[in-house]
């Protein structure tokens, strides 16, 4: 059986290079290699020929309500930025805080975390926040290859923040160990790393602009807009996430979309701009389009891999390491399976894993804590890159994806080695477990 | 149906409507075509309570 | 038609066709009922609803079968299909409904009890969509379910689900996972109403002793096994003392964790005065370090990467080349479910539960699962109920 799905692994791998050498598009490169899985597997019925179809087209399915997300959010962000917004909230940002470069620096960064630590969705943070803060950083003087590498690697500890983590939510619920006990094991490493990123990364003033001329180059900002029309609809976003949780059972569940999309309306009414709502929609859905078909694909891809065993055999390799390879080896195998199944990498590598872990004496809520904050980097990596993606989209940065990417490397590692330690001194480490029961 | 459900489903139609509107826009990109479609398909199915 | 049109007019095609066979795959899960013949025992059959208004008209309603005693006892409530991606449950409540006469006190079976659950795929996850079991007059079918009921059923998820009522987080998920959602809300999502029924029934029959089956991970410290609380905890000791003295075979007992929410074997100890039990036997189709996701390792349970974890000692269960075969689970099930029940008669002689015709674990292994299911073309169909 190895032999036969480690054939079925290498006709995937051979497609997405036949793909890739034809010119086609990473998302359609990932599709080639499903449906080339797929056929190989129907050799063995696995899947039978007839279920191909099906298998293709319910992967579609495993992020439909995160696409949701991603729409709805961008769409939100997009009428802020359209009615000025965006621009209102860094000409503010900058003029208070210009002379006091690190509480503006640990201000942003606190704003960064606060949407992906509510939602557990890092992209959350970009979609919301992202615009503006990017903006702000590089009035401060930071070129714009760093303020991409920070809005990335705080996004990513954004999603890592307690309280929602999905992570964490995904391995506890398929370990049966309670989602209980994770704010200090995950709030104060995040804490820690993003005060460290924010100021190695943003330290160095790449220009040396006054305030006022910096506030001369920004874009003119219109006549009617004041704090009150930007702050509603943000206030209207956190207010209904902050009442669901507040009274969860007093109002129905309303899920992230809807919240999104309330706010996009009360965005759209409170815009001293007319904004064409239909045109704006249409060219977001046409900016988000690559990685919406991402996330189907990839959905896909993950269906085709469990069903002919690729994926089985994938997560046994794992699993069948001597305890430091495994140790080693995690340090690539966490932010390549996140680049590549994104949450899935949680179930297929993450559940097992910590059974084991778990198995061996370790702490099991303080290595979740640990490997939760390693898998977020991979949001950075091909193929799915989701952070990564939408980073360089809401930053603006013109440079090199790779380019970009090296910026990261500091934090990178530093993150890399907390998460590690924090496994391999879980045990010694459970008291802040404890700390929060 | 709840009324928030009845809210997803015209969310879902709305995004499915861009796509549609993109697909039709797009005049030389067949990659950009095939994606418009392939995003498609899950909306498709949960609009029409297939799955 | 120009250039651009005739790629369009493909492109449409091809998706096309990819979308109806999937969708008519789909729909025909969705829509296959189950035909279940209720044996002689079965003196009543009502709906779930009976017990929570708010859940009648809903895809997640599901049908309750009674067997009642001519004596008077104590009433045992058995929950299949919690999660309908561990089938053993099913199976094993079956074999009750078509086969099981009650000589005294009631038993209650709820086969599908995430009825929407069953009616789902797992998307990522590659599962078939029906498993078939063979009988001796051809064989049955199932749909195989999700863990999770249907989006269609209950949708949206929140962005985390907050347990009711001691407001623990859990994975968005769980909100469609019947085995989080207890208690239940009479009025709150569509998965909490079920829980909250059933919740309902045991509190308005005064039943003694409800057990919820399930299956596991060979992977997974609790597996192949019985989850108890305190309270209940004495009878699932001798219960697993005796059918591995007896029968022969290993079904430990696990402690219900006190912080842990929302679990069948920890809310419905606190929030009733039924004892409570979850049954897990090994289920290596849910493993993840497993070959092709394929009907007959849904079955037979066996797998060369399982084999040889099993030999570097990383599973919770013995694990051999015979793999862990339905049967096995269908007999450990029932074998359990019998003993349990015997164990709390003996200790509550008023309200005892007995019990007959109901196949143990030897004999489940030695005749097969289908042996016990009767031919709905050849029964009274006043008799067959669709689920």
């Amino acid at each position: 059986m190895y032999l036969q799905i480690g054939l079925i692994l290498l006709i995937m791998v051979l497609a997405y290079g036949l793909a890739k050498w034809k010119n086609l598009s990473v998302e359609l490169c990932m599709a080639s290699s499903a449906v080339a899985g797929g056929l190989a597997g129907a050799f063995i019925k696995a899947p039978p020929l007839i279920q191909l179809a099906r298998h293709l087209v319910e992967g579609t399915f495993t992020y439909l309500d995160v696409m949701l997300v991603f729409v709805t959010a961008t769409i939100f962000i997009k009428i802020i930025t359209e009615s000025g917004g965006v621009d209102y909230v860094v000409r503010g940002i900058i003029t208070a805080f210009f002379n006091m470069r690190i509480v503006a620096l640990l201000m942003l960064m606190i704003v960064l975390l606060i949407p992906g630590a509510l939602t557990g969705a890092g992209s959350v943070s970009i979609l919301t926040v992202g615009a503006p803060c990017a903006m702000a950083l590089g009035y401060l003087g930071i070129s714009k290859k760093r303020v991409a590498a920070i809005l990335f690697i705080i996004a990513g500890l954004s999603a890592a923040a307690p309280p929602v983590n999905i992570w964490a939510m995904i391995i506890s619920a398929g370990t049966a160990i309670p989602y209980v006990g994770f704010e200090f094991p995950l709030g104060i490493p995040v804490l820690i790393l993003g005060t460290f990123t924010v100021l190695f990364l943003g330290w160095k003033r790449e220009n040396n602009m006054e305030l006022a001329e910096v506030l001369s180059r920004m874009p003119t900002i219109p006549e009617k807009m004041n704090a009150w029309r930007v702050a509603l609809p943000f206030m209207t976003f956190f207010g209904l996430i902050a009442i669901s949780r507040i009274w969860p059972f007093a109002l129905p569940v309303m899920g992230l979309p809807l919240q999104f999309s309330i706010a996009a309306l009360v965005a759209l009414l409170v815009s001293p701009k007319r904004i064409n709502f239909l045109v704006l929609s249409r060219d977001t859905v046409k900016l988000l389009l690559p990685l919406l078909a991402t996330m189907a694909i990839v959905g896909s891809l993950q269906q085709i891999m469990t069903v002919t065993g690729v994926r089985g055999l994938i997560s046994y390799t794992v699993i069948s390491m001597p305890l430091i390879v495994l140790y080693i080896s995690l340090i690539f195998i966490i932010p390549i399976s996140e680049g590549i199944l994104t949450y899935g990498g949680a179930a297929i590598i993450g559940i097992p894993l910590v059974w084991f872990l778990d198995s061996i004496g370790l702490h099991a809520t303080v290595a979740i804590a640990g490997l939760s904050l390693i898998w977020p980097l991979g949001d950075g990596l091909p193929p799915t890159a989701l952070i990564g993606r939408l980073t360089v989209i809401m930053s603006d940065y013109k440079g090199s994806y790779t380019s970009f990417l090296k910026a990261t490397w500091v934090p990178w590692v530093l993150i890399t080695i907390t998460g590690i330690l924090m496994i391999l001194f879980s045990a010694k480490l459970s008291f802040l477990v404890e700390w929060g029961m | 149906m709840p009324f928030i459900t009845i809210l997803y489903y015209g969310i879902s139609i709305f995004i499915a409507a861009m796509l549609i509107w993109n697909f039709v826009k797009e005049k030389h990109d067949t990659q950009k075509m095939a994606l418009c479609l392939i995003v498609l398909i899950p909306f498709l199915l949960r609009i029409f309570r297939i799955r | 038609m120009s250039r651009e049109w005739i790629q369009k007019s493909l492109l449409i095609c091809i998706v096309m066709t990819i979308t109806i066979l999937s969708g008519v795959q789909f729909y025909r899960h969705r829509h296959f009922q189950l035909p279940i013949v209720a044996g002689p025992g079965v003196t009543k059959v009502t709906m779930l609803s009976d017990y929570c208004q708010s859940l009648k008209g809903t895809p997640a309603d599901t049908r309750v079968f009674f067997m009642e005693g001519a004596e008077e006892g104590g009433k045992t409530l058995i929950i299949a299909n919690t999660h309908s991606n561990e089938p053993a449950a099913i199976l094993a409540a079956l074999i009750f409904i078509e086969n099981a006469m009650v000589d005294r006190g009631s038993l209650i079976v709820i086969p599908q009890f995430n009825n929407s659950g069953s009616r789902n795929t797992k998307p990522g996850d590659g599962y078939v969509l029906f498993f078939d079991i063979p009988t001796e007059w051809g064989s049955k079918r199932f749909r195989m379910g999700n863990r999770n009921a249907a989006p269609l059923d209950q949708w949206p998820d929140p962005d985390v689900y907050v347990h009711y009522p001691d407001k623990k987080l859990f994975s968005f998920l769980d909100a469609r996972n019947t085995n989080r959602t207890w208690p239940g809300r009479e009025n709150g999502l569509l998965m909490e109403k079920v829980t909250f029924a059933a919740m309902e029934l045991m509190r308005t029959e005064g039943v003694d002793v409800a057990i919820d089956i399930h299956g596991a991970e060979t992977m997974f410290p609790v597996t192949n096994c019985i989850v108890a609380p305190k309270k209940a905890m004495r009878i699932a000791t001798i219960t697993s003392m005796i059918v591995n003295a007896r029968e022969g075979f290993e079904n430990h007992v696990e402690p219900s964790p006190k912080s842990f929410r929302g679990l069948s074997h920890r809310e419905i100890g606190d929030f009733s005065e039924t004892m409570p039990f979850l049954l897990e036997a090994p289920l290596p189709f849910l493993d993840q370090p497993t070959g092709p996701k394929t009907e007959a390792l849904l079955l037979d349970g066996k797998d060369p990467f399982l084999l040889s974890l099993s030999k570097q000692k990383k599973l919770f269960v013995p694990y051999d080349s015979t793999g862990w075969s339905m049967e096995k689970r269908v007999g450990q099930h029932c074998s359990v479910i019998l003993e349990l029940m015997n164990q709390f008669s003996r200790r509550n002689r008023e309200r005892s539960i007995i019990v007959s015709q109901v196949p143990k674990y030897a004999e489940i292994i030695e005749r097969g699962v289908g042996f016990y299911y009767k031919d709905p073309d050849k029964a009274d169909r006043e008799r067959i109920y669709y689920n």
